[in-house]
């Protein structure tokens, strides 16, 4: 039997109960894609923490970070397993030999099984990436923001500046392996800079230079026409007006986007692929001969060493350490460059008043 | 006499610096166009370039296609394709032979000796049937051999230094294809005799016995597979009779043979073909695949952000997915060649899923897995530029259709969508730009299996390995080259794929343009 309260309880329509329905549906989507996003990053980081990480002091694995990638032996000694680097490995064995000579006895060699890249760390690729981000975003950026200011500023507005803004507009949204082909084709083969840190440059500052220039743009033209105008009226030239009434206001905005070029930059693996990345390299960028030398070696790279890893090699326990902990260490180095544009842009957002 | 007044009499002056610094504004100008020249200029060129290293490989085609047709490789094509029907015909009674050994196995209790026993007179029947097409088989090889050497021949006959000085005359095709010609004569008994054998061994064939009806079933299609078969084998004949060397490839031969070939093969000792086809599929396929996952999470989860969503939700849900778009491609395909595709290999081999079509997987790495790792390369994409279309919706509209009483879903559904379709099908577009342009992901989950994907089974399509435009480049690349033909084909390719990034931009920004709404 109904009480009296029940009848003013809200009844839910058939339409009600649909809305919640769809409601749900979408509310389904975004976390799903959330979800999507954490598993992949949290597999990574729970993962390639057992690398990067280790349980006493320094807690960083050192060795990890600051030493060129080795071929690991891993080998049965006195009943226990031992794992030991190239390096460590000739030298336990140069060892042995001695004893064995001092005893007049010969050496017992323990057979070992080894797993390439496995040992040792990824210091190289660290720097290579660095060297390779570097390098191409002052090309991009000297060119792009330059580009920019001429085209807002100091073009005159027709239709030939709109064909061309169009023209770079879709560029942007060309495939990096293009890009690559292209750097590949013109530098490496046509130039004959062969596989470089020269040519990987141009080629990376080629692929990100639409996206400097229309983010440039835009920031600049975003700054209100009566800053120029007042400067104008004011008596300063047409240079002083740019410098200190446009680009003062323009700057976060060029630089939130040059920092999102950044991350694009160090992402990309195509267009260093056949430009500029070598899988393994013995010396370090600076140990060159000459000084041009510097510019015309390949250098080695996070994303392609993730490549190499994880499909050129045959996959065990071994090399899943070096897989996910080179992983790792490329998500957050790529994870602070983006966090540091998008805190930027939040606080210019919410700087901007005109 | 005093100086003329050389100033000009307008010139803009100022107390500082006067002229000088109209002439540094100048060159600051200057600078700043010179800059802007050189920057469209490179970005020009590599259109340029692409351009002429692309296009060029036509012109090696059609060379390559005429050394096709005189050296007689094309001579010798059905031959060998009937070797290779009867291959096949090989290679499926060996399947059947296998499975009648599985059904013996299964329904008596005979052992493997005793099943083999069993099965002698069908091993003998397969045997007789690959005896009979011997001297066939025997001609194609020989042919074959033949012709590639006479095409070997004419590649290092025109290689030499006199033939390019104009010392040496062209290379005699005409001679060198006599021996290869001459087996016109023969041909006709060997087709008899082949024929009368096959014919002789595939009726001995009904006296066979079968452990099911099924089997039996699939023998007598099998017979009647390779009695027309051995009918058809004069057709042969009649195509190599009629074949004219001499008759000219014409150069839309070359394009057809690139954007329709059905085959991409590279450095085979027979004959390289540079068919896109199968590329395109692969690409359009993995990318299908791709939208069918991102559109409906991206464009949902933009609708639920912008009109349902609490502010403190908005804040969590936007950056995070903006931080999505920052994870490196490279790292989301190694997620899928190491943990996606194990993972997708033990869910289908679950039992109860296996009424999933394709499940279990054949292949670790498929469309699918990389179908899956590029849906979360395009949702950021559609779900950043879906917001912001339905953020640009006036209030105006929400807030009228809310006050007639429509509730909360009718307005998004009836309202606001409709309102911002420009954006959102402009976000879709933009997103299937990327997810095709993708290089690390299809090239490291996608199987990378050079096939057209085969329509015909279904949706098992889904779970084939597949190649793509941007994976062949990158896989490739390495090992062309350069001003080879294989480095052109990929450099057309790559200008395949440009025009086609191109094309999809130029329709997103027109299906804004389009669908725009009315202003008021």
């Amino acid at each position: 039997m109904a009480t009296p309260a029940e009848q003013f309880r809200r009844q839910s329509t058939a339409i009600q109960r649909r809305e919640k329905v769809i409601v749900f549906f979408l509310r389904a989507s975004a976390w799903i894609i959330l979800l999507a996003g954490a598993t992949v990053l949290g597999t990574i980081a729970w993962k390639g923490a057992g690398t990067l990480l280790q349980p006493n002091f320094p807690f960083i694995n050192i060795t990890f970070l600051a030493e060129a990638p080795q071929t690991l032996h891993v080998f049965e000694l006195d009943g226990e397993t031992v794992e030991m680097s190239d390096q460590d490995f000739r030298e336990f064995r140069a060892k042995l030999a001695e004893e064995a000579a001092a005893s007049g006895e010969s050496a017992i060699v323990p057979d070992s099984t080894s797993y390439v890249y496995a040992a040792g760390g990824i210091f190289p690729n660290i720097v290579g990436t660095l060297l390779l981000v570097a390098g191409s975003m002052s090309i991009a950026l000297g060119l792009g923001i330059a580009t920019a200011i001429y085209l807002s500023e100091y073009a005159r507005q027709g239709s030939t500046v709109r064909f061309i803004r169009l023209a770079i507009l879709n560029l942007a949204g060309v495939p990096s392996v293009v890009f690559g082909l292209f750097g590949f084709g013109m530098f490496v083969l046509f130039f004959g800079w062969n596989v470089s840190l020269i040519a990987g440059w141009f080629t990376l500052a080629f692929m990100v230079l639409p996206v400097v220039i229309t983010a440039s743009e835009e920031a600049l033209r975003a700054v209100p026409q009566g800053f120029r105008e007042g400067a104008l009226a004011l008596g300063a030239t047409r240079w002083q007006t740019i410098r200190r009434a446009v680009i003062p206001h323009a700057l976060p905005g060029i630089l939130t986007s040059s920092i999102l070029g950044i991350a694009r930059v160090a992402g990309e693996t195509a267009p260093i692929m056949f430009t500029a990345a070598f899988i393994m390299r013995d010396k370090l960028p600076w140990e060159v001969d000459r000084w041009f030398d510097f510019f015309f070696q390949g250098v080695m790279a996070l994303p392609y060493h993730i490549y190499v890893v994880s499909s050129k090699i045959p996959q065990n326990e071994y090399s899943a350490r070096v897989q996910f902990g080179t992983a790792l260490v490329f998500v957050l180095l790529v994870a602070v460059i983006a966090s540091a544009s998008l805190f930027l842009r939040h606080r210019i957002r919410a700087r901007q008043r005109w | 006499m005093s100086e003329p007044d050389t100033r000009r009499p307008f010139a803009v002056t100022s107390r500082y610096g006067g002229e000088r610094k109209v002439v540094g504004e100048r060159m600051i100008q200057l600078f700043f166009g010179g800059n802007a020249f050189v920057a469209v200029l490179i970005l020009g060129l590599i259109m340029i370039f692409l351009a002429r290293e692309g296009l060029g490989f036509f012109q090696l085609n059609r060379a390559n296609l005429e050394v096709y047709r005189k050296a007689g490789l094309e001579f010798v094509e059905p031959l060998r394709l009937q070797e290779n029907q009867h291959n096949q015909l090989v290679r499926r009674m060996f399947d059947l032979r296998v499975e009648s050994a599985r059904a013996l196995g299964r329904n008596t209790e005979l052992d493997r000796e005793a099943i083999n026993a069993r099965l002698r007179p069908l091993d003998d029947f397969i045997l007789a049937f690959e005896d009979a097409a011997e001297p066939l088989i025997h001609a194609s090889m020989n042919l074959s051999d033949l012709a590639a050497e006479i095409k070997m021949a004419a590649i290092e006959w025109e290689e030499t230094e006199e033939y390019r000085g104009g010392l040496k005359p062209d290379f005699d095709y005409e001679t060198a294809r006599e021996s290869l010609v001459a087996f016109l004569g023969t041909q006709e008994r060997l087709n008899e005799m082949v024929a009368a054998n096959l014919r002789r061994v595939v009726n001995q064939g009904n006296q066979l016995e079968w452990a099911n009806t099924a089997l039996a079933r699939a023998f007598a299609e099998l017979r009647n597979e390779a009695l027309a078969f051995a009918t058809d084998l004069p057709g042969a004949y009649h195509e190599m009779s009629t074949w004219d060397p001499n008759e000219p490839v014409p150069t839309w031969k070359a394009w057809s043979v690139f954007l329709t070939g059905s085959q991409w093969l590279t450095a085979s000792f027979w004959q390289d073909w540079y068919g896109v086809l199968p590329l395109l599929t692969g690409s359009l396929l993995v990318s299908f695949i791709a939208l069918a996952f991102a559109v409906p999470l991206g464009i949902g989860a933009a609708v639920y952000v912008n009109q349902i969503a609490t502010r403190r939700e908005q804040n969590l849900i936007k950056p995070a997915i903006e931080f999505i778009a920052a994870i490196p491609s490279v790292v989301l395909g190694f997620f899928g060649i190491i943990v996606l595709g194990e993972l997708l290999r033990q869910f289908s081999e679950i039992g109860w899923m296996s009424w999933w079509p394709g499940f279990p997987v054949a292949e670790r790495l498929n469309a699918l897995t990389a179908g899956i790792m590029l849906a979360l390369v395009a949702v950021p994409t559609i779900f950043t530029l879906a917001e912001d279309a339905l953020q640009n919706v006036p209030k105006t509209y929400r807030e009228a259709s809310l006050a007639l009483g429509a509730t909360r879903m009718q307005t998004v559904w009836k309202v606001i969508l409709p309102a911002a379709m420009s954006g959102i099908v402009s976000a879709v577009l933009l997103g299937f730009g990327r997810v095709v342009g993708e290089t690390m992901i299809v090239l490291l989950c996608a199987g990378n299996r050079i096939a057209i994907p085969d329509f015909t089974r279904g949706l098992e399509v889904f779970t084939q390995p597949v190649h793509t435009m941007t994976g062949i480049i990158a896989q490739q690349m390495g090992e062309v080259v350069e001003g080879g033909i294989h480095y052109r084909a990929l450099f057309m390719v790559g200008l395949l794929l440009f025009v086609l990034t191109l094309t999809i931009n130029y329709l997103a920004q027109r299906a804004v343009r389009r669908l725009r709404l009315p202003t008021i």
